[in-house]
């Protein structure tokens, strides 16, 4: 009886010893990481603040404004589009910037940043994140020939499509899904300007 | 193997079997999953193995520091809870400060909490060992695994895109080989590196043993052998 009462405390003294070892490793590994968000959080926007602008300031024309403040959004709540213009010194309205995602890469989704001038042409389009094979599909952000090829189109005028499937766009040796998605993307996004082309540029004029 | 008789190992005894005799890569073949995922270039593979290093450091140190504290029973989950504390960590700063990077090694870096390698080290060495010997043996391993990722993307980037650290090595007009920068690549460039290294520890045993010259051959199969 008693063996047994002892044995079942030594028992519940290791438990007991096992809880709070635990409890005592999570706790400070949860102090160390409420630190370290602490320090980090800001330079993190900072940082995605700072590749943002770097991709605004390659789809956009030479600007007076800051156009990462300049927003205008299309759409409600969390699936609104940002729209970034661009002005000049008088602030008329250059080119507006924003993000189309192709589901429809190689491996996951492909996002472009495109700047659009405000006759509905392409002044650039810039690919800010993708998990295309390196090597192959990764010529999207390699090849600056194709990126470039974008600038001027517009959505009349242009066989949105790679030359496989008859179009007027390139794709690579090995990877026709990776520019096939950027350009049925690029194209989806034209339209949607198009769209909405005169609203959105009387909010851009207007603020 | 060595491991059991580590708290008798000295200090150059450490360092000389986590870097090179024992080393992550070329011994044990673990953490395979960054070395060939990211091993596209030198400095991917550099800064994987730095991430890589830093998390080991902390993990080591605090793995040594509860090792009288934490009951058996419950270790690895403890090991566990700090690998992946130091990961996060390393994480988020190399999200601040060096945004670039860590877009391209992505996934790779929470990937750390399941590299065998560093919860190896927590289990086989730090905790069975000072504080001292655990920093010791966490930058000679973290070290190795880091000249092995670079070893690997610099073999990659120069026979795939003829640079090495972003230098064109080969001439400005070299064509792409696209299949060392393709995983069959990473795994037969792989192979090619572990055959040299293999070489290497052959030379280096049969220096060390004094083999007659006469047959060093035969000397030396007995003793792979034995």
């Amino acid at each position: 009886m008693s063996d047994s009462e002892n044995k079942q405390a030594g028992i519940s003294r290791e438990m007991v010893m096992m809880v709070v070892a635990l409890t005592l490793v999570t706790a400070i590994a949860a102090a160390l990481l409420g630190l370290t968000d602490q320090v980090t959080r800001e330079p993190i926007l900072e940082a995605q603040r700072a590749a943002l602008q770097r991709s605004l300031g390659q789809v956009l024309p030479a600007h007076t404004n800051v156009p990462m403040d300049d927003v205008i959004k299309l759409g409600e709540g969390d699936a609104s589009t940002p729209f970034y213009v661009a002005r000049d010194a008088n602030g008329v309205v250059l080119a507006l910037a924003w993000e189309v995602v192709a589901p429809d890469g190689y491996s996951g989704s492909i996002r472009i940043l495109m700047g659009v001038l405000p006759d509905g042409s392409l002044h650039a389009v810039c690919i800010t994140d993708h998990r295309e094979t390196p090597g192959l599909g990764d010529g999207i952000t390699r090849n600056r020939k194709w990126i470039d090829f974008f600038t001027g189109k517009s959505l009349a005028g242009t066989h949105w499509a790679v030359k496989k499937d008859g179009g007027e766009f390139d794709q690579f040796t090995g990877a026709t899904i990776t520019p096939r998605a950027v350009v049925k993307a690029v194209h989806r996004g034209l339209g949607l300007f198009a769209a909405q082309r005169d609203a959105l540029l009387a909010r851009a004029a207007g603020k | 193997m060595a491991d059991m008789n580590a708290s008798k190992m000295s200090k150059s005894e450490i360092i000389a079997d986590g870097f090179w005799h024992n080393n992550t890569i070329f011994a044990q073949l673990l953490g395979m999953c960054p070395l060939l995922g990211v091993t596209t270039s030198a400095i991917n593979g550099f800064w994987m193995g730095a991430a890589t290093v830093l998390v080991l450091l902390g993990s080591n140190i605090v793995v040594s520091m509860i090792r009288g504290f934490v009951p058996r029973d419950v270790r690895i989950p403890a090991y566990i809870t700090v690998i992946a504390a130091f990961v996060t960590v390393v994480g988020l700063a190399m999200n601040a400060w060096m945004h670039e990077m860590y877009l391209i090694l992505g996934l790779f870096i929470p990937l750390i909490v399941v590299n065998c390698a560093i919860l190896g080290r927590a289990e086989a060495f730090a905790s069975k060992n000072g504080l001292v010997d655990s920093i010791l043996d966490a930058l000679a391993v973290g070290f190795g695994f880091t000249f092995a990722l670079m070893l690997l993307g610099s073999v990659r980037e120069i026979f795939g895109y003829g640079t090495w650290f972003g230098y064109p090595v080969l001439g400005e007009n070299y064509p792409d080989f696209l299949m060392f920068i393709l995983p069959p690549g990473a795994f037969i460039a792989l192979g090619f590196i572990l055959a040299g290294v293999n070489i290497i520890n052959r030379r280096m045993n049969n220096r060390a043993e004094n083999a007659e010259p006469a047959c060093a051959p035969k000397a030396y199969v007995a003793s792979e052998k034995a």
